[in-house]
């Protein structure tokens, strides 16, 4: 088999965004929840992504989405508060039904993060712009702009631990409340912003009289390639939220906006 | 659209896009620990909804600094791309809020011909991106299975806070930047020359 690292990013962006989005007509747990468990097992078997740097990255989002499917059970509408009472809490009644929304909203956002964690941590930034580019044919303008504005993050980073010695020198410290908070909010950031700006111009200039026009009719140095195993890889991660829904159909959990099917 | 503009005011965007996309991606911790803090009052829900205008604040800066078709939009998705970049947990679904909520700030310009920039038009720009990525999440987050009331009361700071902190700070951020001179070369900055000139005279 391949390792996910290796398949173009475009089709690998359009894999991941296309059940993404479809999961949001589901309001089932069976769906998102063995969904869910395809995306671990691909995550585990097709990448080298650590465990524990995984789990890391992921774990502050089970406490988001378990709050999420509080607020939800608490809160679900007629539509989605349907089955029997089972208990009431501050007046608010708790249904089968609002249970279930919650844990499915609960498992869909786990299913965003998880696919977004394929994506993020299996994909090198700049081969995603020059995939971008070749393939969704994104003006190179954009492209190699982007990526010139990409590459000042460290910049910005240092440039900050110089405005804070240089506040500390001239003896201008902390301050407190909202109204000192703001000014110092007003003193880190327009310097920044200032300093960002007449980079955007020097670069712009330096990329110009270097011969760079724009022109979407170049060559390039790094070409982005689609193969067959980049289809296989979209038909795998796309077919089987197909087949998840029709198992979740075929069982009977399938719920479509409050609707069984 | 990309021939009519500068390959500055393209690495402007994109600079912008790098400072307000780690800016956004700071702000869904933000947005996290306000919740936190309102779990005990019932009041979850509005966790994000009060900081909500941040996320557009990027298209109202850019269009009100280069004034021109499509650097709304432009932007918002730049910083969306950024944020994807900067490989956190923000992965391609990102890149499409930012498309939805960059068209709906660009919407309102695109009603003003892309004439208009005063404060009332960025205001406007901040709860139309308000509006149009709450009817959004209505379907992405699933908070159509909410109760009615609540929803609507959402909508509502969700809507004010565009106007504020999109609109608003967005214009005050842009404002203080032209002062400072870096920006004669675009049309904000050009606007700015001309008060004084005529004002001097």
């Amino acid at each position: 088999m391949f390792m996910i690292s290796s398949i173009n990013p475009t089709i690998k962006a359009f894999a991941v965004l296309i059940p993404g989005i479809l999961l949001g007509f589901t309001f089932d747990v069976f769906t998102p929840l063995v969904y869910f468990i395809f995306i671990l097992l691909v995550t585990f078997t097709l990448t080298d992504i650590p465990v524990i740097k995984w789990m890391k990255i992921f774990s502050p989002f089970l406490l988001v989405a378990l709050g999420f499917a509080w607020m939800t059970t608490l809160y679900a509408n007629q539509t989605f508060s349907y089955g029997d009472v089972l208990f009431s809490l501050w007046g608010i009644e708790v249904t089968t039904g609002s249970i279930l929304t919650g844990i499915s909203l609960a498992f869909r956002s786990l299913c965003f993060v998880a696919l977004s964690l394929l994506f993020a941590l299996t994909t090198d930034s700049t081969k995603f712009m020059l995939s971008l580019m070749q393939q969704c044919k994104l003006p190179p303008k954009i492209t190699y702009g982007v990526l010139a504005g990409y590459r000042f993050l460290p910049i910005f980073q240092h440039e900050l631990q110089i405005l804070r010695q240089a506040h500390r020198i001239r003896g201008i410290g902390r301050t407190r409340g909202i109204k000192g908070r703001l000014n110092q909010f007003r003193r880190y950031s327009i310097p920044l912003l200032a300093n960002g700006i007449r980079k955007a111009e020097r670069v712009a200039i330096a990329m110009e009289s270097k011969g760079f026009t724009g022109d979407t009719d170049r060559t390039h140095y790094h070409k982005m390639t689609v193969e067959k195993k980049d289809w296989l890889f979209f038909a795998m991660i796309v077919g089987t939220f197909v087949v998840v829904v029709g198992m979740s159909y075929y069982f009977g959990y399938l719920n479509i906006f409050g609707k069984q099917f | 659209m990309t021939n009519q503009w500068k390959l500055k005011e393209i690495v402007l965007m994109s600079i912008l896009g790098v400072v307000f996309g780690v800016i956004y991606l700071l702000f869904f911790l933000v947005g996290q620990g306000i919740r936190n803090i309102l779990v005990p009052f019932g009041l979850a829900p509005f966790g994000y909804e009060i900081i909500f205008g941040v996320w557009f604040i990027v298209s109202i800066i850019a269009a009100y600094i280069l004034r021109k078709p499509g650097v709304a939009f432009t932007a918002e998705v730049i910083a969306a791309v950024v944020e994807v970049l900067l490989g956190s947990a923000a992965g391609p679904a990102l890149i499409l809020t930012g498309i939805i909520q960059g068209a709906a700030a660009e919407l309102v310009f695109a009603l003003t011909k892309w004439k208009d920039y005063r404060l009332r038009i960025l205001i406007l720009s901040g709860m139309s991106a308000a509006l149009i990525s709450f009817v959004w999440n209505l379907y992405s987050s699933g908070n159509i299975a909410l109760a009615p009331g609540l929803l609507i009361a959402m909508l509502i700071v969700r809507l004010i806070s565009g106007a504020l902190l999109a609109g608003v700070l967005g214009k005050w951020i842009s404002d203080q930047l032209a002062k400072t001179g870096v920006l004669r070369g675009y049309a904000l900055g050009k606007e700015l020359q001309k008060k004084r000139e005529t004002g001097a005279a």
